[in-house]
């Protein structure tokens, strides 16, 4: 077991870095967590957690593999490398299924969408008005079509935060976030719901009553003017002094560069 | 004694018909059919309905031959080598219809089919748009009093096609350790005929003596045919890697028509048979890379 309580922020972490160690921090020793395709920043940081804080961190590796023991961070995270020396294959449509829409397990799960609106509704269908003649096709729901409607908490991560992928309404909703605001999402006899955005400017949740997206914190150097700047949406104007996202300590950049993912694969996801 | 399904890869396609709907075992990068893929494309096989999970390569060749015109499934994708292009093309220009389903709403029309039941419920879908856009999805109230659920409409495919580690002659099917797609676990047991190329067909003796590993039953089963190598460029756990060349070739030339038709020529086309294309594509040298995918 690593130092990690006692260590010092880093002063070289890279907004990777601060991302995972932010997302980190979302799962607890006892969670369930379960990662799905070119999903880097959540396989690190389910990682991270499991070898900082919170150690008996389950985590079935692209919803397969359970306890996996692979040695890096592969090129694929839907691929055998990731689950190499799993202690239990998990068969996809009968048992993953069954472990994850009973309410007990896999309570929370990460989201990346090619379209995240202002009320946490995703979006991998298609880009443009008619669904059957699409300006875009974008790969498909997959799994977020169920996980966004059968009552996880979700958090979304997005590397890429600007206006093209955090609009004002998504031209489809593949996955459910709020839906309208509001009540309409209990409305629609949905539990859970989106909790955190982490983007490579700050962390946005959700107002508890509107469920209107608003800044939670600010990543160190960026300011809300930059934030609005990169978003598709008007998004309401801080109450005082917005906090500083955490950066990561030195021993969790460490564990990030040496252990987890020496070959930087986490970084094909950021600058597209 | 059952009855013989031991054939060839090119009879064993002929089974697949125009227009037919087939399932497709893949994710992603993952465990597809390839050999039989390439097959249906040599024979020139149109308007076909894909049935995947997560379809990759098989589909984007498929899509550039002009042999599918419909597409029933949760996500296209071809993962770390990004989307299929020439599906995403043509599903833009029109020529392929997509059903898109979440997983469990895949599983549930499946399972439906499987059983015989006209329909079976998911919970998941509630509150998407995806529900509005697809006819096979309906809202029912619980009958018992709980919230509303979604009904997915019976899907029984014409063709199941799979790929296995072991079969016998008679179709008895074998996996090694290894995670199982729903390929195995629902689609064979939905379609009408199934089709199956296995790594290598063994003597039954072998199956029996791990009868935990035998996951089809041979009377389920319509064809088997040998072909090893038969997933290729995908992986195919734990016997080989996916090829990343293959894959990274395919990704150059499927935003251009030209260098579309130079490689379905010499990958698909132009091979006389499975063992011309696997020299095609390195031979024994290359095949040993892929099969030390543990050591990458």
């Amino acid at each position: 077991m690593s130092d990690w309580q006692n260590s010092p922020p880093a002063d070289d972490w890279t907004i990777d870095e601060l991302m995972i160690a932010r997302l980190a921090a979302c799962f607890a020793d006892g969670d369930q967590a379960c990662n799905g395709m070119a999903s880097f920043v959540p396989v690190s940081a389910f990682w991270l957690a499991r070898l900082t804080h919170a150690p008996h961190l389950v985590w079935l590796a692209g919803a397969v593999g359970l306890e996996p023991r692979p040695d890096r961070v592969p090129a694929s995270t839907l691929e055998a490398p990731l689950w190499r020396d799993s202690i239990m294959y998990v068969e996809q449509f009968g048992d993953f299924w069954n472990f994850a829409l009973n309410g007990r397990w896999l309570t929370k799960f990460c989201v990346g969408a090619a379209q995240l609106d202002r009320y946490g509704n995703g979006n991998n269908s298609v880009i443009g008005a008619d669904y059957h003649n699409p300006r875009v096709r974008l790969p498909g729901t997959a799994g977020l079509g169920d996980m966004g409607s059968i009552g996880k908490a979700l958090y979304y991560w997005n590397p890429n935060h600007n206006p093209r992928s955090l609009v004002e309404r998504v031209d489809f909703i593949s996955c459910a976030g709020y839906l309208g605001g509001g009540s309409e999402r209990a409305d629609a006899g949905l539990d859970g719901g989106p909790e955190l955005v982490i983007t490579n400017l700050c962390v946005l949740d959700f107002h508890p009553e509107t469920r209107h997206m608003r800044v939670a914190s600010l990543h160190p150097g960026v300011t809300f003017e930059q934030v609005q700047e990169a978003t598709g949406f008007e998004l309401p104007a801080p109450e005082g002094k917005l906090p500083t996202t955490p950066v990561p300590t030195s021993e969790q950049v460490r564990l990030i560069r040496d252990v987890i993912d020496p070959d930087n694969m986490r970084r094909r996801e950021f600058g597209r | 004694m059952s009855a013989e399904k031991q054939t060839t890869l090119s009879e064993a396609a002929a089974l697949v018909r125009d227009g037919d709907t087939v399932a497709i075992q893949n994710m992603a990068t993952q465990a597809a059919p390839m050999a039989l893929v390439r097959e249906l494309i040599r024979q020139g096989r149109k308007e076909l309905g894909v049935v995947c999970l997560v379809g990759g390569i098989p589909v984007d060749w498929l899509a550039a031959a002009g042999a599918m015109n419909r597409l029933i499934g949760a996500a296209v994708s071809m993962e770390q080598f990004g989307l299929c292009q020439r599906y995403r093309k043509a599903v833009e220009a029109g020529a392929i219809r997509v059903e898109e389903l979440s997983e469990t709403a895949l599983n549930a029309r499946l399972g439906a089919g499987a059983r015989n039941l006209p329909f079976l419920p998911t919970r998941g879908l509630i509150g998407t748009d995806l529900i509005d856009v697809n006819d096979n999805l309906v809202m029912l109230d619980d009958p018992f009093g709980g919230p509303s659920v979604v009904a997915c409409k019976a899907l029984v495919p014409d063709v199941a096609l799979v790929h296995a580690h072991k079969a016998d002659r008679f179709g008895n099917i074998g996996c090694e350790p290894t995670a199982l797609w729903p390929d195995l676990g629902i689609m064979p047991k939905a379609a009408t005929t199934v089709i199956v190329t296995a790594e290598e067909i063994v003597d039954s003796e072998v199956l029996r003596a791990n009868p935990d590993r035998t996951v089809l039953p041979g009377f389920m089963v319509d064809a088997v045919v040998e072909v090893p190598y038969g997933a290729h460029p995908t992986s195919f756990f734990p016997r080989y890697g996916y090829d990343t060349a293959v894959h990274l070739e395919w990704v150059g030339a499927a935003r251009d028509d030209e260098a579309v038709a130079a490689f379905m020529e010499k990958y698909v086309t132009g091979p006389a048979d499975h063992n011309a294309y696997l020299e095609t594509v390195g031979g024994a040298e290359r095949q040993a890379a892929l099969e030390a995918w543990e050591q990458t």
